[in-house]
């Protein structure tokens, strides 16, 4: 009988959740109808199952799925919003051409063309010493000289009043 | 490597964007002082005047009367009240690494008693002069810090 009890009770949860083979549950069946023990097991399960079975379809029953899924739903799209920086750097990593490195020699031409250029522009401009230092010159009420020294560097502009001029021909 | 070249690259951006901002602006030294054959004194600042005018006219003292460093932005016109009611007013006309082209003029109520453009380089000073002041004469002096 025992043998019979503890062959039967690893194929009363099988039995119980119906998962049992017909021959099992024939077996089970026999074997309850005279074993108290069993059916006292039989019985609690069923008891735990309505235990849980309860509060688990109220529970349910109150939830709004609907809602939970938009919520689950937001929060997916909320963690698809990368930063721009880090959307620039998966960018750069899935670039086939910054994978390759061949960017690298691209830029470097790029600037020394860049530089080269610039230095071919500048020298197109005039150097100081190729003109003169004034420019142009005009006065509404003086007379005027220019002197210009390039062993100095100074160039001197001097303003005569007509007296001026007046007094150093007397 | 992608890194350290991303920060070169972005240093080489910053340093040619300062480089052209930079570019229209240049600090001017303006002087303004007496120079006149009464008495010997000679100011320490006008001591390198004393030597580039006496080819010229040696005058005898160098009184300081007025310095500034005013900085010139492309374009834009400073100006700065000098002896007897006049005015002088400087724009920066044009800039390259060796020069700058700064208008001056110098106005009497708003009458231009002089309109001329300098080319400023290096070491070099422009000096305006010639009216009256005091018992000698008044002397403005402009030289370029690049």
């Amino acid at each position: 009988m025992i043998d019979s009890c503890s062959s039967v009770s690893k194929l009363l949860e099988k039995y119980f959740d119906q998962e049992a083979t017909d021959k099992e549950r024939l077996l089970v069946k026999g074997h309850l109808q005279s074993c108290p023990a069993c059916q006292h097991a039989l019985t609690s399960m069923e008891g735990l199952r309505t235990l849980i079975k309860a509060p688990v379809e109220e529970a349910a029953r109150l939830e709004d799925f609907p809602w939970i899924w938009q919520k689950i739903d937001r929060e997916i799209r909320s963690q698809e919003k990368v930063s721009w920086w880090r959307s620039l750097r998966s960018w750069m990593d899935i670039s086939p051409l910054f994978k390759k490195k061949v960017w690298i020699p691209a830029v470097a031409t790029i600037a020394v063309l860049l530089f080269i250029s610039t230095q071919v522009i500048l020298k197109k401009i005039p150097s100081y010493s190729e003109t003169s230092v004034v420019e142009y010159i005009e006065s509404e009420t003086y007379n005027i000289m220019v002197y210009e020294s390039e062993k100095t560097k100074t160039t001197v502009i001097w303003l005569f009043d007509e007296e001026d001029q007046e007094s150093s021909r007397s | 490597m992608r890194r350290i070249f991303i920060t070169l690259l972005l240093i080489f951006t910053l340093s040619l964007l300062s480089a052209s901002l930079s570019y229209g602006q240049v600090q001017v030294r303006l002087r303004v002082f007496e120079a006149s054959n009464v008495g010997t004194g000679i100011d320490s600042s006008l001591k390198d005047m004393r030597d580039q005018f006496k080819p010229l006219v040696d005058f005898s003292s160098y009184r300081l009367l007025k310095e500034e460093t005013p900085t010139l932005n492309l374009n834009q016109s400073v100006s700065s009240p000098a002896h007897l009611g006049r005015k002088i007013e400087l724009t920066l006309i044009r800039q390259h690494k060796n020069f700058a082209d700064v208008r001056v003029k110098i106005k009497r109520e708003e009458m231009d008693v002089l309109n001329t453009q300098v080319r400023l380089s290096p070491g070099r000073t422009v000096s305006i002069g010639g009216p009256k002041h005091g018992q000698g004469v008044i002397i403005i002096t402009l030289s370029a810090q690049f």
